[in-house]
Parts: C-alpha cells; sequence; structure tokens
C-alpha cells in the first residue's frame, strides 16, 4: 500500500509538472496531418502523404505533425484536435475523410486545408484545395512498360468499378500506351464491382491469363491484391498502382514490374509550398507529369530492362510535360 | 462512519484488482514508450511517457472540450460494452459486437437519410430505433443457432463479423449509394442526426447510453428476466431445473446483447460520423469485449470502464500533437490492461493485495463453454 | 503409556474468522505412532478448518503445533509436507490427462543428468510402495481411467511417496462404494502397521467405530469428547456430536395411503448417451404413502426422476398425477400440479451457489406471485423473497449468517436444508426424492427424514430414490426394486428385509 501512494504521488507531481507546457514548434507555420484509416507507415497514402508534409515544412521553415486515425468516428476530432492547437494547415489523406474536412473547412476560414485523394464538390471553400492525380497519364506509363515487355501480345486490367472516373482513367491510358508501343496488342479489361474483394480480383485475372495475358495491370484497390497475387501464381507479370507495391505489397514482390504512381510525396510538400508563395487554396488541383505529380515506380523483376524502355518512359513524360502527348486523346 | 468504511472496503474489494491493473500497464507502457524513443529522431527520452500521460490526461480531461471528446468516444463503448457483459451474464461471449454494431450503424444510416429532410423527432427516433433492431436481429442469428443446433456462439459470431462486412459493402455498392460522390456511401443522415445537447459534440445519445446503463442494471438485477439469465449463466442444469428455458433464454439474451449493440452503432452513426461507406472499421466492436472484461460486467464497472477507453480515445490526438508519441501506445495499455486481468497474479504479486473475488469469473466461463461444457440444447 | 511423545500434538488451536464465527476453539488433539485416530463431527463443526490448520493452509489465531515434541511452525503445505504430513482431499488433486507416476512425482520429480525426468525410476519406487500397502496398481496408467476408488489410493500413494509419517484423510469414505471402503480400510490397516499415524474425519459412526483406535468429537468448534470403539456405542457417539439425542432409527407410525396419486405405466427414456435406461417402467403411488425405490446405482433411477420431475423427455409410456397425464409438459407446469423434486445433485440442480440463499429459496417460484410483480409481472419482490427466506429459515433450521449470504458458504448440511426447505411446500400432491440426504450428517439426516414423515402424514405422495438401502428400507412403506430400467419386484414394509431385497437388486431375479 505504501509503495502504491509513493507511487501515485510522484506520477501526480510530474504529470503536474508537464501539464501546462507542450512541446510547440517554435516559429513558422503549423502543419498537422490527419491520416487514413490505418498506421502512418502503411508504404502507402498515409506514409508517402506524411513524407511529403514533412517535407514541405522543412521547405517553408514550419513544424509537422501527425494524428493517425483508428476509426472512421475519429475523423471529425482528429482534425479538431488541430484546428483547437492553432494549426496553419491542416492536411487529411483519403476520400473518406472529405466530408468531414470540407466541413472543418467551412467552420475555420482561417486555416488552409487540403485534402489528398479528395475531390471537392461545388461550392468549393477559399481555404480548402483537393488534391488530385492524372491517372490517365500514370496509366499511360504503365502501359508503355506492358507494351514493351508483352511477348503473348496480349495485356489485362483489372478495374474496381466502372463508374468511379479516376479507375477508368487509368486504364484508358494504359491501353493507349500498349497500344502505342506495340500495335496490334490486346488489352482486355474487365471491371469486378468491388474494390475489397481480393478473391474477385484473383478470378478475374485467372481469367485473363487463360486468354493469354501475360501482364495485368491492377486499378482496384484491395481487390487488386489478388490480382497481383493469381499474376505471381501463375508467373507473369503484374503492375501495381497508385504507390509503389513492390513496397506495400510483399506478396507481389515476386513478380512485380513497376506501377503507375501518384506522387503524394511531391504533392503534398507542393501544396505547402504553393500555400506559403502565394497564400489560401482553392478548388481541386491537379497533379500531373508538369509537377511531378505522377510517375512509374523503378523498374523490377526485368532481367535485362528491355533496351530503350527507360528511354521510352522519360520521352513520354517529357512530352507530356510539354503538352505534345496526350494519354487519352 | 462505520458504514462509509465498510462500503469503501468491499469497493475496494471489487475494484482494486482492476484499477491496480491499469496502473500496471501505464508502468509497463510507459517502459516501452521509452525504449521505442531510442529509435525516434528526438533520441532517448526518459521523461517522455510523462509528458506523454500528461498530454493524454489533458487531452481527455483537461477541458470541457476534452471532457467532451471523452463522453463522445465513451458512448457507443458503454453500450457495446453492455452488449458483451449481457452475455457473459448469461455465460456467453458474444464477440459479434462488431458485426452487430455495424449493422445497427447500417440501419439507422439508410432509415436516417431518407428521412434526412423530415423533421428531427420523427426520423431520429425512427433510425435509433432501426439500428437497435437490425442489432437485435443479427444478434438473434448466433442465439439461435446456438439454441437450436448448439453451435458455439464463438465461432457463429465471429463468422457473422466477416459476414457483416461483406454483405454492407455489397448492400452500400448496389442498394442504397448515394449519388453525387466519387466513393460508395449512404446519403447524409440530415435532420436525423442526434441533436447536440452541449459545446460542439456532446449528443444525445451520450445521456441515452447512461440511461441503458441503469436500464440493464435493473433488468438484471430486479427483473425475473435479469434472474433467468444470470441462472442460465451460472447454472444451466438448475436454470432448468428451477424451470427456466434455458434454450430460449440463450437466444433471448444474445439478442438483446445484439440489441445493445445495435443501438451503440446507431448512437456511434447519428451522432459522430453521420454516413455509412464501406471501409468503416468497428473498433468498437472489440473494444467493447475489453471493456467488459474491465468493469466485470457490472453495467456500473462497464460505464466506467468505458470512460477510460473514451478518454484513451480522446486524449490520443493531444499525446500525438504534443509528444508525437504513436497511437498504438494507446493500444498496448489496453491490452496490458486486459492481460493484467487475466493474469491477475501479477497485479497482487507487484502490489501484494490479495483480493477475495477471482477477477474475470467471465473468462473462466468463456473458456468453460468453449471448453466444450455445457451446452443449454436440451437432450431430445 | 511409552515415555515417547505423541507423533503429534496440537495444543489450543483457536481459529475465528473475518465472519466472527469460531471455527476452532481450543482444541486439544494428540496422535500416537501407529494409531488410527477417528476426528468424528457434523459437517461445519470445524474439522477441516483444524486439518487445513494443520496443512498451513489456514493461519490460526492460538494455539501450538508439536511434532515429535518439537513445537513447529507451517506457513504452507510445502511446510507440512517437509515435515511428514500428507492430506488427501475431499476432491482429488489429481491432474487427470497424466499418469499415475506423473502424478505422483508431481512437484517431487526424480531428475536424471541435468534436466530430464526420470519416469522409469519413479514408477519402479512406486510399483514397490503400492505392492508394500496392497494395492494393484499400474504406474503408467491414466488417472482418468481409474475409478473414484482408484484415484483416491494415488492420492494415498501420492502422500507417502513424499514420505508421509502422519496421513489425514477427510472425509475419505464419502465418495466411495461399500466395497471400495472396506478396501481403502485394508490399507489403512496396513499403513497403521508400518507405524504411519492416520488421521481419520467422518462423521459416519460405522466406519469410525470399525477403523479408528481412538476417537475424538468435535461440536461447533470445541472437543466435546474423546471415546475409543471399545467403550462407546452409535448412540453415544452421535449424542456428543449432535449436542442431543438423536434418534438413529425413524420414528413412523402407520401410513393411511389414500387414492392413487402418482400413476407411471409403461415408461420408456435414454440415457445422455441415447441408451435406453428406463424400459417399459410402471409404478404408483398413493396419498400418504411413501414408496422407496432401491436399486444399485445406474439402473435407471436418475433417468426415471427426471422423467417425472420433466427435465428428460419419455420416449414411451405416461406419466399421470391425479388422473391427467403430464409426461409431455413443462418442469413449470408439473410444478404448478403440486409436483416438488429435491434432486441427487444438489450443486448440479438444486442450488445456484453464488446466489443468496433468499435467491435459492424463491429459485423455483421465482416468478410467480407474491415472489414478482409490478410491471408486467416481471418486477422481483425483494421483500417477500426475504420474508420468505427468513420464514424457511426458522422453520427447517437452516443456518446461514443472513438470507442474503451465499449458498456457497453454507456446509453441505444446511444447503441441502435450503433445498428441502424450498421443495416441501405445503399444497403438494407428490414429492420426488432422489438420494435426499447424501453426504449429511446424523442431525440433518435425522431432521430430513422427520419431515419427509411429516409430509406424508400430510397425505402427500412421495417417491423416495436412494442408492444408501437403509434409508429406503427405514422410510418406506412399500418398497420397489428397480434393475435395468425395470420394477423387478415390490415388498411391503414389513416383509422388506434387508437380504431379500439386497439380494433382488443384484441380480434382478428371474428377469435378469
Amino acid at each position: 500500500m505504501k509503495r502504491l501512494l509513493a507511487f501515485g504521488l510522484a506520477f501526480g507531481l510530474v504529470v503536474a509538472g508537464c501539464g501546462g507546457g507542450g512541446l510547440g514548434g517554435g516559429g513558422g507555420l503549423k502543419i498537422g496531418m490527419v491520416t487514413d484509416i490505418g498506421q502512418l507507415e502503411d508504404k502507402s497514402f498515409n506514409e508517402f502523404s506524411w513524407k511529403g508534409v514533412q517535407d514541405g515544412a522543412s521547405a517553408v521553415g514550419g513544424s509537422a505533425k501527425n494524428i493517425v486515425t483508428k476509426d472512421i468516428a475519429d475523423y471529425k476530432q482528429n482534425i479538431q484536435s488541430f484546428v483547437d492547437q492553432k494549426y496553419d494547415v491542416i492536411v487529411t489523406v483519403g476520400f473518406l475523410i472529405g466530408t468531414d474536412t470540407l466541413a472543418a473547412a467551412k467552420a475555420n476560414p482561417g486555416i488552409q486545408f487540403f485534402g489528398v485523394d479528395q475531390f471537392i464538390p461545388d461550392p468549393i471553400p477559399a481555404n480548402y484545395q483537393g488534391l488530385l492525380f492524372n491517372e490517365a497519364q500514370a496509366g499511360y506509363l504503365a502501359g508503355i512498360v506492358a507494351g514493351t515487355i508483352t511477348k503473348s501480345s496480349k495485356i489485362g486490367a483489372v478495374g474496381g468499378r466502372e463508374d468511379v472516373p479516376p479507375v477508368v482513367n487509368y486504364i484508358k491510358g494504359y491501353e493507349n500506351a500498349a497500344k502505342s508501343v506495340k500495335p496490334g496488342v490486346q488489352v482486355l479489361v474487365n471491371y469486378v464491382g468491388d474494390f475489397n474483394a481480393p478473391d474477385k480480383g484473383e478470378a478475374s485475372a485467372k481469367t485473363m491469363i487463360g486468354q493469354g495475358a501475360d501482364v495485368v495491370f491492377q486499378v482496384a484497390g484491395l481487390t487488386g491484391a489478388g490480382v497481383l497475387r493469381a499474376a505471381c501464381n501463375a508467373k507473369i507479370w503484374g503492375i501495381g498502382v497508385d504507390v509503389d507495391q513492390y513496397q506495400s505489397l510483399p506478396d507481389a514482390k515476386a513478380c512485380i514490374v513497376t506501377s503507375a504512381e501518384k506522387r503524394l510525396q511531391n504533392a503534398t510538400r507542393d501544396a505547402i509550398k504553393r500555400f506559403k508563395d502565394k497564400g489560401k487554396q482553392s478548388g481541386n488541383f491537379t497533379n500531373d507529369a508538369t509537377n511531378d505529380g505522377i510517375g512509374y515506380s523503378p523498374i523490377r523483376n526485368l532481367n535485362p530492362v528491355p533496351a530503350g524502355l527507360e528511354d521510352k518512359l522519360k520521352q513520354a513524360i517529357a512530352d507530356m510535360k510539354s503538352g505534345k502527348l496526350k494519354p487519352v486523346p | 462512519m462505520i458504514r462509509l468504511r465498510s462500503v469503501a472496503r468491499e469497493l475496494w474489494q471489487v475494484a482494486s484488482i482492476p484499477l491496480l491493473a491499469i496502473v500496471l500497464a501505464f508502468i509497463v507502457a510507459a517502459v516501452v514508450v521509452v525504449i521505442s524513443s531510442t529509435f525516434t529522431s528526438t533520441g532517448f527520452d526518459v521523461f517522455l511517457p510523462f509528458g506523454a500521460y500528461a498530454s493524454l490526461l489533458a487531452g481527455a480531461f483537461g477541458s470541457g472540450t476534452a471532457l467532451s471528446n471523452t463522453l463522445v468516444a465513451a458512448a457507443p463503448l458503454i453500450l457495446g460494452g453492455l452488449a458483451v457483459g449481457l452475455g457473459f451474464k448469461a455465460g456467453l461471449f458474444n464477440i459479434g459486437v462488431a458485426g452487430q454494431f455495424l449493422v445497427g450503424a447500417f440501419a439507422s444510416a439508410v432509415v436516417g437519410s431518407s428521412l434526412a429532410t423530415s423533421p428531427t423527432p420523427v426520423g431520429m427516433p425512427l433510425a435509433v430505433v432501426a439500428g437497435a433492431v437490425a442489432g437485435a436481429a443479427f444478434g438473434f442469428i448466433p442465439g439461435f443457432l446456438k439454441a437450436r443446433t448448439g453451435a458455439h456462439e464463438v465461432v457463429t459470431t465471429i463468422m457473422l463479423n466477416n459476414a457483416a462486412v461483406l454483405l454492407l459493402t455489397w448492400a452500400v455498392n448496389d442498394l442504397v449509394r448515394a449519388p453525387g460522390f466519387s466513393f460508395p456511401r449512404t446519403g447524409d443522415i440530415g435532420n436525423s442526426a442526434l441533436p447536440i445537447l452541449l459545446g460542439r459534440n456532446v449528443h444525445l445519445g451520450i445521456p441515452l447510453a447512461v440511461l441503458t446503463v441503469f436500464a440493464v442494471r435493473w433488468v438484471l438485477d430486479r427483473t425475473t428476466i435479469g434472474f433467468e439469465i444470470r441462472t442460465v449463466g451460472q447454472n444451466p442444469n438448475a436454470a432448468r431445473y428451477a424451470g427456466m428455458r434455458p434454450v430460449f433464454i440463450t437466444a433471448l439474451t444474445m439478442t438483446l446483447s445484439g440489441l445493445l449493440a445495435g443501438l451503440a452503432g446507431a448512437i456511434q452513426m447519428l451522432g459522430v460520423i453521420g454516413f455509412y461507406a464501406p471501409g468503416i472499421t468497428a473498433s468498437v466492436g472489440f473494444d467493447s469485449i475489453a471493456v467488459a472484461l474491465l468493469g466485470r460486467s457490472d453495467p456500473i464497472g462497464i460505464l466506467f470502464a468505458a470512460i477510460l477507453f473514451g478518454a484513451f480515445r480522446a486524449g490520443a490526438p493531444l499525446m500525438q500533437i504534443e509528444t508525437s508519441v504513436p497511437i498504438e501506445v494507446i493500444d498496448i495499455i489496453q491490452a496490458l490492461v486486459i492481460l493484467f486481468l487475466a493474469a491477475d497474479l501479477i497485479v497482487r504479486r507487484v502490489f501484494r493485495v490479495r483480493a477475495a473475488k477471482p477477477v474475470i469469473s467471465e473468462l473462466a466461463t468463456v473458456t468453460q463453454t468453449w471448453a466444450g461444457g455445457t451446452s443449454p440444447a436440451e437432450p431430445s | 503409556m511409552s515415555e515417547a511423545p505423541p507423533v503429534l500434538e496440537m495444543r489450543g488451536v483457536t481459529k475465528r474468522f473475518p465472519t466472527g464465527t469460531l471455527a476452532n476453539d481450543a482444541i486439544d488433539l494428540d496422535l500416537r505412532r501407529g494409531e488410527i485416530h477417528a476426528l468424528l463431527g457434523e459437517n461445519g463443526a470445524g474439522k477441516s478448518t483444524l486439518m487445513n490448520i494443520l496443512y498451513g493452509l489456514v493461519t490460526p489465531d492460538a494455539g501450538q503445533i508439536l511434532i515429535d515434541g518439537q513445537p513447529v511452525t507451517i506457513r504452507d503445505p510445502a511446510d507440512a509436507i517437509a515435515r511428514g504430513i500428507g492430506m488427501v482431499h475431499q476432491h482429488f488433486m489429481l491432474v487427470p490427462v497424466l499418469s499415475v507416476a506423473e502424478n505422483v512425482v508431481l512437484g517431487q520429480e526424480i531428475v536424471r543428468a541435468g534436466q530430464v525426468l526420470d519416469l522409469g525410476e519413479a514408477a519402479n519406487r512406486i510399483r514397490l510402495l503400492a505392492k508394500k500397502l496392497g494395492f494393484d496398481i499400474d504406474p503408467s496408467t491414466r488417472v482418468d481411467q481409474l475409478s473414484v476408488g482408484q484415484q483416491q489410493r494415488v492420492e494415498i500413494l501420492k502422500a507417502i511417496y513424499r514420505n508421509a509419517r502422519i496421513l489425514v484423510l477427510d472425509e475419505p469414505t464419502a465418495v466411495l462404494t461399500p466395497q471400495e471402503t472396506r478396501e481403502i480400510f485394508e490399507v489403512l490397516r496396513r499403513l497403521r502397521a508400518e507405524g504411519a499415524s492416520v488421521i481419520f474425519i467422518s462423521h459416519k459412526l460405522d466406519e469410525v467405530l470399525e477403523i479408528a483406535d481412538r476417537i475424538t468429537v468435535i461440536r461447533r468448534g470445541r472437543v466435546v469428547g474423546s471415546r475409543t470403539p471399545a467403550n462407546c456405542t452409535e448412540g453415544e457417539l452421535a449424542e456428543l456430536m449432535v449436542g442431543r439425542a438423536v434418534s438413529l432409527r425413524v420414528e413412523r407410525g402407520r401410513s393411511h395411503p389414500g387414492a392413487v396419486v402418482l400413476e407411471v405405466s409403461g415408461l420408456r427414456a435414454k440415457d445422455d448417451r441415447g441408451q435406453e435406461a428406463v424400459r417399459g417402467l410402471e409404478l404408483t403411488a398413493r396419498a400418504g404413502e411413501i414408496v422407496g425405490i432401491a436399486g444399485v446405482a445406474g439402473n435407471g433411477q436418475g433417468e426415471l426422476v427426471e422423467s417425472l420431475i420433466g427435465l428428460r423427455r419419455p420416449t414411451a409410456g405416461s406419466v399421470r398425477v391425479a388422473g391427467r397425464d403430464i409426461s409431455r409438459t413443462s418442469v413449470d407446469e408439473r410444478r404448478d400440479r403440486g409436483i416438488a423434486f429435491v434432486p441427487a445433485d444438489r450443486h448440479r440442480f438444486g442450488l445456484v451457489l453464488p446466489y443468496s440463499v433468499a435467491d435459492n429459496l424463491a429459485l423455483t417460484r421465482y416468478a410467480e406471485p407474491p415472489f414478482a410483480g409490478g410491471f408486467a409481472g416481471i418486477v422481483r419482490n425483494f421483500h417477500t423473497i426475504l420474508e420468505n427466506a427468513l420464514r424457511l429459515m426458522e422453520e427447517f433450521d437452516v443456518r446461514a449468517p443472513a438470507p442474503t449470504a451465499p449458498a456457497a458458504t453454507l456446509s453441505g448440511g444446511n444447503q441441502q436444508k435450503v433445498v428441502v426447505a424450498r421443495e416441501f411446500r405445503h399444497d403438494l400432491k407428490l414429492l420426488v426424492l432422489d438420494q435426499p440426504t447424501r453426504g449429511l450428517d446424523v442431525g440433518s439426516i435425522e431432521f430430513i427424514h422427520k419431515q419427509v414423515i411429516a409430509r406424508r402424514d400430510e397425505g402427500v405422495a412421495i417417491l423416495l430414490v436412494s442408492a444408501e438401502l437403509d434409508e429406503v428400507l427405514d422410510l418406506s412403506d412399500r418398497v420397489l426394486v428397480m434393475f435395468r430400467g425395470l420394477v423387478v419386484g415390490t415388498f411391503p414394509a414389513e416383509e422388506a428385509q434387508r437380504e431379500k431385497v439386497g439380494l433382488l437388486m443384484a441380480t434382478g431375479g428371474s428377469r435378469a
């Protein structure tokens, strides 16, 4: 009992001593990021968005903090915590948190909000900008790779849902690019109608493989994990989406060639810089080749890398930058 | 005075081990934080846990806002904890609170959004009732299966959790998807939201949850139904001998448990989230099991346990902002609390206490029923 | 007497429990070398507390323990074992899935060359030891494959293996058949011949007289007398134990049977494994008559009573009470028709041990007025539940600290009285008693028997099932013998001689 009391007393004192302060970051902008559900080091949206926020903070001489979200019900409060702590910029990640971000932006016009992967419907508050990506361009790069490496002249793409525009854009770009590098290539496309069904993705990919496809591109969220699994099991090539899935999906390491990337790290970094340089940001901002907002992940598992592949990709990026190349005419 | 002291002694007997388990969990988690601090940019920091706990405390109780955040986070845990605790009373382990919660949240979102423009006194109660009824229906399934076939509720409810997630994903995608959004989700609940009573977010669901605590307590302690539930839990043979029907009570208890879980989903949906979308996680479902264990299945104990767990949730953002200590520390503390409750010998050794009562008798009943003990199915 | 000091001496041992009960009040006890010393007393007299003090499980408030004349302090069972004290509890402390040898060496493993457990060596020692004590046991058998009697011998082996010179047996015969009891007595005699000393705790008078060299009687925490079997009688011991004259024979007047109340015909029922246990049984019982069912346990008696009370669904036949077939009705409905039931296993069926005495006294009528009422008739009325409890506790002499005390804290006899008090209502037609006095002391048995006779004389039909043949013969107006699911013989009380009934129980007569 005595020991217990002593402990309680000591604890109480320390708490009282520390309670007042807090570890605020000197001067400069205070930038907070609220993650999507999951963990920070997810080798995906949360992790790369956070890296960009940190880069942006150091570029503008500010400080960055994050709050990891564990439950959808916590979005509101996590955003509000940064508001209460008088943060200048709040970055939120993922489309699910969009509704709560919009509400917070309306309620706090003095704070700049950025929403990664959030398309904001009109009317858009002056202090809220959605960070979107030109999926067609990223898909185009993936298509160049697929068209170059296919031996059967048949490649596949598995999409989540046909009524989600970004998914369709990815696949259109992919299709056009493949046809441009290998005329006559056959592109098998299937929308499974579900982003959360790896088994459906696997089944769909297996069908394509059965029809002779030797490269498959997944644009289907969790469903895509099944697509890449089927590809690896059949010892054909797979192409990932959004982030470098060689890193984020260990199961697909064996056969993934590249991924059509959204450069999240660049997107959040640049957003913060834009705010510092030009003040309040609004609207839906599209990251594309001109601002290094999209790209492809390092080529892997190809030994040797086909001659000229890297050059073709670099040329395509350059042409997209200059406006010469439109992935989807 | 003497009476007061004896009451205090009795309270200490019941609450000492849970309280000390919490203290010990904080101490052990502090060690983890200190060790992990060596791997961060700030470097080794002995005082980091104190800073972290101070922020946690400040974020949970430090201000009116903090306190209301705690209550908002606690409300669904109170109801979820009651759901699990009620099951324990009847000797049932309802792991299906997660699924029942989701089904309840979904149902109230659907009813709420379809009545979004109706006046609140119409849409809101209907949406709440829809959530409770849907949860009850989803709880009835494992109850019925156990009663009829003896299928163990642990197995069936785990399965049904997955079934709920997949079923609701399908339903949102293909049945009730709201137009105008880039991702599948239900419409906004609009006027069906629970009214905010106080400050920014103290909604009607909070007093509703607290009232439910006393309602459940009353049912368990004062009514024949509660007596039947407890008797079936304590001794199903004696229950049959006393003229009760354990089969019926089992199905009823699972249904009531599902109702409470569905109600938790409803108030979370109508008080906080506002729309249903696939990918909604139900951490409430599993935290509820911990809450029921920590509260020893007693409604009042559950109330306090839920407030504690709600405080963890409410304090975590400030802890992350101010000290960059990751939210996973909260998971560690919660897990340690349950670990120390299950292995209460550790707590007794460290603090040299003698508690007269076994701590988690619920765990014992769980392992007993799980080990293929008594099934309430009637012999044919 | 020899000048050597007693092996064990307990002086002025006193223990008061936090509730205020004086469990042991200055108890003196001594044990000589090569002696079987019986400790006799009713349930709750303080025998077990005294032995738990000796074994280091309970710390006494005052008193002294001497071993071989030397004062010792026993802090825990390890201490006790080290001083040569062995204890065989009523509920065995064996691990069912381990072998005999593994159980015996548990905590005392012989380790050879590092950390390897040498079970072979242990098995040899156990085999030798068992032979010396006269039992036939294979050390490699798994304990869960042994009979209860054999398991008890494993417990004794365990103690002797640890060099116990003082062996305490806590009600060893309570769980044994008569045959097994004889065998265990043989073991004890051999131990005595080897020079060991035994403390034998019991409340069964005949056993104590048969096996003990000396008998010490304890009542309400005090030693009230010490006797040798040669200079006392059963009646004298019973009086010492209970504190008043006890009639060991049941005083029952003539019965006056009235109309037929219970009429069972063609009854068939299966046991839990699906085997037919009751096979077309016929019986009747009249108002004001006690019908006893004698039989070796496991001949369908359990299934019969469960079919009567509604806990088991018969596969065929009818059960008529006052002319109405009730064989398909619920337990509840049968209670409403005036049937009550005292189950054989009070812990399994009769009581909810963590519940208060008051709740247990209303257990079978919890949902009816006046115990419930109010809103929708589901609100329990604690006032009447408590009132009912106080009345029944008084009427049936249930000794509990308060009506709110958990039933688990009561002694076995008082627990049984709770069940009896609840079931022996005044508006009964039929009372089914399954082993109503199992494991009880003489005082409680006498009390319950008197209550049974009283209900009979009120005109209740009583069906008594008991494995204790003496109980059936003493109480019954008519004795039926049950064998393999059928009634194979009926005797009026005056013709039911022990030998005749026993023979029919064993063989089933011509129908075997």
